[in-house]
């Protein structure tokens, strides 16, 4: 008898006991060799349930969108419980060496530096390092891709109605030699000179009330499939000479990795900032200025 | 727009460098925003979790495995798809954490050879969660469901039904906790969180005159099944009979269930003098969580006496059907959990 993540996600109940039976097994053959004891087997075995729990698989029924968890085979899934069985080892293990050393009560056990020693699956692990493995990276990625720089601007831009907050991190970016960034944003605000030569009073309030903004802005869904459809409209829209518009079909905006609804949440965030007319027609049409605004709104720099 | 390369590779220069060390200082959550754990005077209990209360953050938690599925797979339009998944990222270490250990094991997973199916080793025989396990899944459920709550809350949608279904489970999975002392601490959540949330359609409830709850078992369960005598309280069922009942206490006020065939009845006993001669209203907050009971009325958060409340002060009403049985081990459970909460309102 087995289970898939589609048992537990609609028959929860009927497979607990083959899921607790089947990670306390898993986990007692890996802890084997490290002495794990009672409280730390039962300690992962909750762990990797509660991953399960908060992911939607156990209680999420067809009330939660399936995730690629739900799609994994019968045999996919049980690695993947030994997986996570595996890392909630290892990271209860990397804790306990922390909370050792820290006290300096660590004395390295015989053979902990070498291969049977679980904590150096951390440093080595089997397919190497995973993308984004720290937020430094993440930052990186974010600022380096074309698309995610244009939206970190279309949140800086929505600061428009607090000057202060804006003019706190128009700062902020002078200070981090940003220019780049800031001349893209002068631009689009149609200011000449920085405005940075007057003392700002309450700064740090003031640039933490836009951090947290931006933070909201920046994390925001709806942001992003607005950002992604101004830049589609710019690229895709196709010149009528009859009328002098640009049109782009829903469809068109969509590609294959958006859905149609996406598409029209997109399109409603352009709307409400004024940079496009529609009205849930089929086919979005652009003015030649509009398609100018849109496009040195979000143009490639 | 496309990038070729695959996600998490990346072109960078001094500007994306310096624009990144801007972002980071963006990102980082400073302490006091991160939202504070519920009011719970349980903290000790809740040390086993993983997933420290408040630090939760579904709507990106549950983007993870997509997101990660689409990196394995290569797919170019995933950085820009999950961007604000991405940012969130940068700030909380806690998904950050999470991202990780599931991109190991989803990585893990798809290197499977599909013909080990068969090698894989399932325990034979029956299993059985301990009862501590299933403690701590029944909190888990609890606490999931008001998260789901809260997202609804702030994001203006009606999760109601997710957690419904989420409190069922927690429901029917503490009925599996044969000690009654902690099957009581595992739901003690339960009648806070089931409460928090309003149905659309239902009005506040003004405060209640009594609020009873079950009387906790002894140690080693004493009380778990208890027989009550005639003598104890009067029963309906008739003379010298031995029936089973769930003893309820509101400070030194005490009432019990019991049942006759599949009729679940409700006494009380010296109810104060404002009450006597009138019909009251009577709530059992959990009532809508459990499906096998038809309540008179049908609504179980306003149960109106079909009799007064009598001159002594004690009331004798039937509050529904069922075909749960008081008496079987089986049932007794999830009906004890149906009546942590009973509250007596003024008609």
């Amino acid at each position: 008898m087995s289970f898939t993540a589609h048992d537990l996600r609609y028959h929860a109940e009927e497979n607990f006991p083959q899921l607790y039976a089947y990670l306390q097994r898993y986990a007692r053959r890996f802890s084997g060799t490290a002495n794990a004891d009672t409280y730390e087997l039962d300690l992962v075995v909750e762990h990797v349930v509660e991953q399960l729990v908060r992911l939607g698989v156990i209680g999420g029924g067809d009330r939660l969108p399936l995730t690629a968890i739900d799609s994994l085979s019968e045999a996919q899934f049980m690695a993947f419980l030994q997986r996570s069985v595996h890392n909630k080892f290892i990271d209860l293990w990397r804790k306990r060496h922390l909370a050792v050393s820290n006290m300096s009560e660590l004395e390295s056990p015989e053979g902990a530096e070498g291969e049977d020693n679980p904590l150096s699956d951390v440093i080595k692990p089997v397919w190497g390092a995973p993308p984004f493995a720290t937020p430094e990276e993440i930052t990186l990625a974010l600022a380096s891709q074309q698309e995610l720089r244009n939206l970190l601007k279309h949140c800086i831009l929505a600061l428009r109605a607090a000057p202060r907050q804006l003019q706190a991190v128009l700062q902020e970016i002078d200070e981090f030699d940003c220019a780049e960034l800031l001349r893209s944003v002068l631009d689009e605000l149609h200011l000449a000179l920085p405005p940075l030569e007057e003392p700002l009073d309450h700064l740090s309030q003031h640039k933490d009330h836009a951090h947290r903004k931006l933070r909201h802005c920046l994390q925001q869904q709806s942001t992003n499939l607005t950002v992604t459809i101004a830049l589609r409209l710019t690229e895709y829209g196709v010149h009528d000479a009859a009328t002098g518009t640009f049109e782009v079909s829903i469809d068109m905006l969509a590609q294959d990795d958006l859905s149609a609804d996406e598409v029209r949440q997109g399109l409603s965030g352009l709307v409400a900032e004024g940079l496009v007319d529609w009205h849930g027609e089929q086919t979005v049409r652009l003015s030649a200025a509009q398609r100018k605004r849109l496009s040195r709104y979000y143009r490639d720099e | 727009m496309q990038n070729d390369t695959p996600p998490g590779t990346f072109h960078t220069d001094d500007t994306s460098r310096k624009l990144a060390r801007w972002l980071q200082q963006i990102m980082a959550q400073p302490q006091r925003e991160q939202e504070p754990p519920p009011a719970s005077p349980r903290e000790e209990p809740l040390s086993h979790l993983a997933i420290p209360p408040g630090e939760y953050h579904p709507r990106f938690y549950r983007q993870l495995p997509d997101f990660i599925m689409a990196l394995l797979r290569h797919e170019p339009q995933a950085v820009s798809r999950y961007a604000p998944l991405l940012y969130h990222l940068v700030g909380c270490p806690v998904c950050h954490a999470a991202y990780l250990d599931l991109y190991d094991a989803l990585r893990a997973a798809l290197a499977v050879d599909e013909s080990q199916l068969h090698t894989v080793p399932l325990p034979a025989g029956p299993n059985v969660p301990s009862a501590r396990q299933l403690a701590q899944l029944c909190q888990l459920l609890i606490m999931q469901a008001e998260a789901v709550l809260k997202l609804a809350r702030h994001e203006r949608r009606d999760d109601s039904a997710l957690a419904r279904a989420l409190l069922q489970l927690a429901i029917k999975t503490g009925a599996r906790i044969n000690q009654a002392t902690l099957r009581a601490e595992a739901l003690q959540d339960l009648v806070r969180v089931a409460t928090g949330f309003q149905e659309p359609e239902t009005p506040p409830e003004p405060p209640a005159l009594y609020t009873y709850a079950p009387t906790l078992a002894e140690a080693g369960g004493a009380r778990h099944g208890k027989t009550m005598r005639k003598a104890a309280s009067p029963h309906p069922a008739g003379p010298s009979h031995e029936y089973p009942a769930i003893p309820l206490q509101d400070r030194s006020f005490t009432g019990t269930i019991t049942q006759q065939g599949d009729i679940l009845i409700l006494h009380l006993h010296a109810l104060d003098s404002s009450l006597r001669g009138r019909p009251v209203t009577i709530s059992v907050p959990l009532g809508s969580l459990i499906e096998p009971i038809q309540w008179l009325g049908g609504n179980p958060r306003a149960i109106r006496s079909t009799v007064a409340v009598d001159e002594q002060g004690t009331l004798t009403v039937p509050l529904g059907h069922t075909a749960l049985r008081l008496d079987n081990p089986g049932d007794r459970p999830l009906l004890e959990v149906t009546f942590m909460r009973v509250e007596i309102h003024p008609a």
